[in-house]
Formats: structure tokens, sequence, C-alpha cells
């Protein structure tokens, strides 16, 4: 009985391993209808980046008669190859959007075993003839509700609920601080880790101790609206992040970090239609999308760029500006917006002089940063409190 | 309790051995039965179940892409359920797996990228270093459930949440790789670092033949010498080991090198054969040190049988992708589908030990 188990296993598993079909999928062709495949790394549910991701591909779906889509949630990094073998195979997909870095290096070795399949990796740095990379980023709303946050703290003291300690939030929180400390030189920003993107009880519990410590403005970087929540729970004030959350907190929501991934998606897959990209033309397309090309919003929700109750603080708030000379912190942001939002950008929150918070100078005077320094960045700059892992 | 609850035209009778045939049966019945419920579900969704299942079976096993994520997901389960047999058979209840098996990733990670070691020794040194440290991570709550009597499903579990964030420290602290742009995850292993495997798929071959192997080892370990027998008598009957001079901590020492070794080298395999990197753990584990409890008990402490039962796993796991990619249903769906199959699976262990039949009067 056991050795005829055995033997039986053992066959299969020869058998198994003797039969090798590997599909092979079809070049597109421009013009012709496309079916395009998204990779989630959460549930679709989760009120943060996938939920962006797929608001977006609902969007493009309904803007383009072409295109049909599928997704898949909740998928694992260890998953990503296998995933896209049955999106290629079984759902016929000739787009595939991977949208979260865990996926980086699944992602390239599908690029190889598909070289005809076209894909596109959000926030990754491994690009391929047939894999480009995308990602809308936030730093300069960042600025922008820094502006904000320094008008209206009173305590001087401004909490940030960081996910994890990686180039994307230093970035972030550097331009935030930067924005605090040109209305406020006096705030500094306190920050705290969850090493989670959603996790509400370790949100939760970093929101109350920096209220603890003094907090009423609060901006963070979590899937959840938790910061959101319980800032408001405790008379703070807080930041949308990348899904509206305004109706958490009519009160306490001054403005905040809106996606729209859809202007990516609908680029992209445009310029596949109109055969500008093919499957071999990607090895050097990254979209770093800002304010000006619409990928990311300041508001509190979609149209509300400033809740209307803070609107006369910040007017009545002035300071002297050393370019602009004395404004009112609302004109201040209104200035700079324009500076950013419009073609031909002016403005950059890291012009130099940046110094970090060692006392180091990071980017000279009347320079900007170049795109790979930004996703690069582990330094943070002055008035940030905090443990900050990887700092030079 | 079972007499009070029977009406009288039942009789009961309990089966002292229950036989192999039974035994299969059973589990078949109870696996259509879980079929059937789930069945509901899927026509809930608007699927018809029959070709949800055509679907799914065909997905997990109908081409090779589907072969072979089955197999990857076999592995790990082969290795911790193997593992977990030999615990179970001296009742010394191994809830860490999960644990021991990224204790053996670390330690993989650790000779891939910082032994230096030359190319061909690597893979051989880091499957040692995995075992030796499931083994070390495993022999721990022994050491303590022996001499102070601390319960070992206490202690086991509770020493998966400590290498849990011992991985975390890792990719976060002093092993975060340079090369990943301050994500949290270790360096890619070097080539030599990283186990074979067939095609372009996750399918890393040699890790699979070392778990049928180690399996027909341990079959005969177990049922053939001196030292699997000390751990049958141990687990069955303590007090007849202690009058017969077995020693109880150096069995279940042995039971435990055994069981947390071979988890760690699952998690060997799942670093150096599908991630090539360490990094989240819950990404490495998959919870596969958990989903192997039930592939050992499914298996009934029988090492050969782990072979067929963590197949059958690996097909429910790569079904579950079929649920989500190509059926489109909710990722929740396969959780649902998969508890389903196991609780009929443990409801069934009464009608494997009892027989019921309906009284003749």
């Amino acid at each position: 009985m056991q050795k005829k188990i055995l033997l039986t296993a053992v066959l299969a598993v020869v058998l198994i391993a003797g039969i090798a079909v590997i599909g092979a999928a079809k070049a597109y062709v421009p013009g012709t209808p496309i079916t395009a495949g998204f990779i989630y790394v959460g549930p679709i549910g989760d009120y943060g980046w996938t939920h962006a991701h797929d608001v977006a591909r609902q969007i493009v779906a309904k803007e383009f008669p072409w295109l049909k889509t599928v997704y898949v949630e909740n998928v694992a990094a260890g998953d990503t190859v296998s995933t896209i073998d049955k999106l290629v195979n079984d759902k016929h997909c000739n787009v595939i959007f991977t949208t979260s870095f865990d996926f980086m290096n699944g992602t390239l070795a599908a690029a190889k075993k598909y070289p005809d399949v076209i894909f596109a990796h959000c926030s990754g740095f491994k690009r391929a003839p047939n894999m480009a990379t995308y990602m809308a980023d936030f730093y300069q709303v960042y600025y922008l509700n820094g502006l904000m946050a320094g008008a209206l703290t009173k305590t001087n003291k401004i909490g940030y609920v960081g996910a994890f300690p990686i180039p994307e939030l230093k970035r972030h929180i550097s331009a935030f601080t930067i924005g605090v400390r040109t209305v406020n030189p006096n705030a500094n920003v306190y920050v705290r880790w969850t090493e989670a993107w959603e996790n509400p009880a370790a949100a939760k519990e970093a929101t109350e101790a920096l209220v603890a410590e003094g907090c009423d403005v609060f901006a963070f970087t979590q899937d959840s609206p938790t910061v959101v929540q319980v800032a408001a729970a405790n008379g703070a004030l807080s930041f949308s992040h990348y899904s509206p959350m305004y109706r958490f907190a009519p009160n306490n929501v001054i403005s905040g970090e809106l996606v729209h991934w859809d202007k990516i998606y609908a680029d992209f897959l445009r310029k596949v239609y109109n055969g500008t990209y093919t499957a071999h033309n990607l090895q050097n397309v990254d979209y770093w999308w800002l304010l000006s090309q619409g990928a990311v919003e300041m508001g509190a929700k979609p149209g509300m760029p400033i809740n209307p109750i803070f609107i006369n603080k910040l007017k009545a708030t002035i300071v002297d500006d050393p370019e602009l000379g004395k404004i009112s912190v609302y004109d201040l942001i209104q200035t700079r917006l324009d500076q950013m939002a419009n073609p031909g950008i002016t403005f950059d929150p890291f012009q130099g002089p940046v110094y970090d918070r060692k006392g180091k100078l990071e980017v000279p005077a009347g320079m900007w940063m170049s795109v790979n320094s930004l996703t690069s960045m582990q330094w943070a700059v002055k008035g940030i409190i905090g443990p900050w892992p990887g700092e030079p | 309790m079972l007499k009070v609850l029977t009406p009288k035209w039942l009789k009961i009778e309990r089966r002292p051995v229950p036989s192999g045939g039974v035994i299969f049966l059973v589990s078949i019945i109870a696996i259509v039965a879980a079929l059937l419920v789930a069945a509901i579900f899927f026509a809930a969704y608007g699927v018809s179940p029959i070709s949800a299942y055509r679907s799914i079976i065909g997905g997990a096993l109908g081409n090779w892409s589907g072969i072979s994520e089955t197999l990857r997901r076999m592995i790990p389960l082969l290795l911790c359920g193997i593992g977990l047999t030999i615990a179970f058979r001296a009742l010394f209840w191994n809830i860490g797996a999960d644990g021991q098996l990224l204790l053996g990733a670390v330690a993989a990670t650790g000779v891939a990228l910082f032994s230096g070691l030359p190319g061909p020794l690597l893979l051989p040194a880091m499957f040692f270093a995995g075992f030796s440290a499931g083994a070390l991570w495993g022999v721990i709550p022994a050491v303590l459930k022996v001499k102070l009597g601390i319960n070992d499903v206490i202690t086991t579990l509770m020493m998966n949440y400590i290498a849990l964030y011992v991985v975390l420290w890792l990719i976060h602290g002093p092993w975060r790789g340079p090369s990943m742009r301050g994500y949290a995850y270790t360096d890619m292993f070097p080539p030599a670092a990283r186990i074979p495997v067939i095609g372009q798929s996750h399918v890393h071959w040699p890790t699979l033949v070392l778990g049928i192997v180690l399996a027909v080892i341990m079959y005969i370990f177990l049922n053939r010498t001196r030292g699997g027998f000390e751990i049958r008598v141990v687990g069955e009957n303590p007090h007849a080991a202690r009058f017969s001079g077995i020693s109880e901590l150096k069995t279940i020492a042995i039971v435990m090198v055994l069981s947390g070794g071979l988890a760690g080298l699952a998690g060997v395999g799942e670093v150096a054969g599908v991630h090539y990197q360490l990094l989240d753990p819950t990404q490495i584990s998959m919870g596969y040190g958990y989903t192997a409890i039930i592939v050992a008990w499914l298996a009934r402490k029988n090492p050969l049988a782990v072979i067929i039962t963590s197949f059958f796993f690996g097909v429910l796991m790569a079904g579950g992708d079929v649920i989500k990619v190509n059926l489109g249903l909710p990722f929740q769906l396969i959780h649902v589908f998969n508890g389903l199959i196991m609780f009929f699976l443990i409801g069934s262990e009464l009608f494997m030990n009892y027989k019921i039949s309906i009284r003749r009067q």
C-alpha cells in the first residue's frame, strides 16, 4: 500500500515535470482593441493606494471604447509572474500594469518571458524594451500642504505618521517640512513610522502618541483614513491622502494630496493604441508626473483645494517671503500652486539652497534636484524630528 | 456524549484502527461535501459551479503554468508537513513551522549575501545553515517543555512572532539592500546562490526532490528504526517511555531538531528558489507553516502521505489564483473555499473513528 502510494507520487511528479507548455502571446497591432490587466497589491477597498488605481482603471475603461480591463487584487510579490501568466494566456491581455514596488522583479521576469506583451510598473526603477515605469508624485502638493500646516498650528508641533522610511516618504516629509518652515520657522515636524502601508491600529497608536506630544496638525502616508479620524477625535487638523478623506472629518481636513492615475493610464494606453509605444521602445519610458500634468491635485476632495472654513485664517496670516515680500499664506499657496501647475514650471520646493538637518548643503543655491536624486533621497531637512533610518 | 445525543435507531461503534480504505473514502466524501457547499457561494456570485470547478482544476492542473504553481506551493508544504508529522507523532504540538521556516530563510540569506563562500559551496551551505537555524528555533520550545513544563502550543506559536520581527528588523535595519533604494528588501542573491528552476517557472526542483527523498527517509526512520520507535512511545505513552529508560528530553529534542530543521529547509527554498532575496516575512511564509499543520494532520502523521496531501493543498492554493484571476471573484472567496474544505475534513474525523449505522429492529 505505502509503496504503491510512493510510486504513484514519484511517477506523478516525474510526469508533471516532463510536461512543458509555455503559452505564446501575439504582438499587439495598433488600432485593434486592447485588453489591459491591472495587478493590485491590496484590496480595492483599501481607501488608499489600490483604491486610487482602481478608480483610475474604471475611468479609462469608460473613456476608451476600444479598451477592456481586468484586475486582480491582493497579489503577493511571489505570485507576480503566475498572475501575469493567467492574464496573458487566459485573459489575453496586451498591456499589463503592475501597481506596487513589490512587483518589480516579477514584472521584469514576466517582461522577458512575454516579449510581445507591454508592461508598465508603478514606482519602480527597472525597465526593459517592453516594460515602462510610471509614478504620480506628491512632493509639490506636500509642500503646499506644509504651508497650510505651518500657518494653522497653534503648538508649533506638526505630526507625520509615515509608513516606511523609503525615499518616497523622505522626499514627501522633507517637502512638507520646507512648506511648514517657510511660513513658520519655529514649527517642527514630528515623525513616527508604522512600518506598514495599511495598519489602522498602528496608525491610531502613532497618532495618539503624537497628540500626546502636543501635535495639533497631521499629515501622513497610510492607506486608510485612520489618522484623519483619530486626529479629529482629538481636535487636531489633518489632510486627505490619496483618496478624498474630507467626509471623514469635514471640520478638520484642511486640504490634501489627491491622485489621478487615470491621466497616466489614459496617456499610456492612447499611445499604445496609436502605435507610439510598442513592445520594443519602452526602455526609457518613465512617467514622473506631477501637478502640471494633472496627475496629482491639491485638495481635501476633488474641486475643494482648501476647506473653506480655513481660508480666512490663511488669508489673515501674513508672512515675509524673501522673494515675494509681504504676502498672505493664502496668496503664497496660490502663487506657488500656479508656478508648479502651469506648464513651464517656475518653482520647486527643493530649489537651493537646501540644507539637511545635520547642516550639510544638499542643494546649492539656484539649483533644482534631478528626478534621480529626488527618487533616491535619503536625507532629512531641518525641522524634522524623529528617527530617520538610512540617514547619511 | 455521543450516546446521549444519538437517537435510538442509530448505532455508533468505535473503530479501533480505521483502515486506509476507510480514511481515504471518508476524506473523499468530506471533500465532495465541501465542494457542494462552496457551489452555493459560486452560484450566489452568478458563476456556474460546474464551470467554476472546471476552471479551478484546469487552472491548477490543466497546463504547465498551473502545474508549476501547484508544485511551487507544494514544496514548502511538503517540507514543513513532513517535519510536523514527526512532531505530532511525539504529541509535540509544533505550531511554529512558520517561524522555523522564516529562520531558515534568514540563515540562507546570511550565507548567500555575506559568507563570501565560493560559488559551488554556496547552496549546500545555505541548506545546511537553513536546517540548523530552523532546528535551533524548534529545539528551544522542546527544552522549555521538557525542563520547565511550558506549554508547547504557546511557545511554538509565540516564537513565530519573534521570527517575524527578526525578519522585519533585518530588512529594515542592518540587511536593507543598498541597491533597493531604501525599500525594505535585502539585495538580490548572486546567481550561484539561486536554486535552479524548471524553465521560467518558480519550481525549484532540487528542493522538491529533496522533500520527496526526505519523506521516504523520515518514513523509514519513524517506522523501521529504534529512534522512530522511541518517538512513538514518548508520544503515545510517556510513562512507559520513562520506565523503559527512554530519555524524554533527548527524544523530544531530536523530534524538534528534525521538525524545525525541515521547516528551515522550506525557508531556504522560498528565498533561494522563488524570491532570491529576503523580503517582508508574510511574503516569504505565505502562511505555509500554518497550512502545513493541516497537511500533516490530513496525512495522518505519515510522512509519505504528506507527498499527496501537500500536492492537494498546492492545487487548492493554485486554484485560489484561478478564482481571483479567471473567474474575477473577490479574493475573500478563496478563504471561504479553503475554509470549507478544511472544516469538512476535520469534521469527518468522527466518521473515521466511529462506524455509524442504522439499527434494524
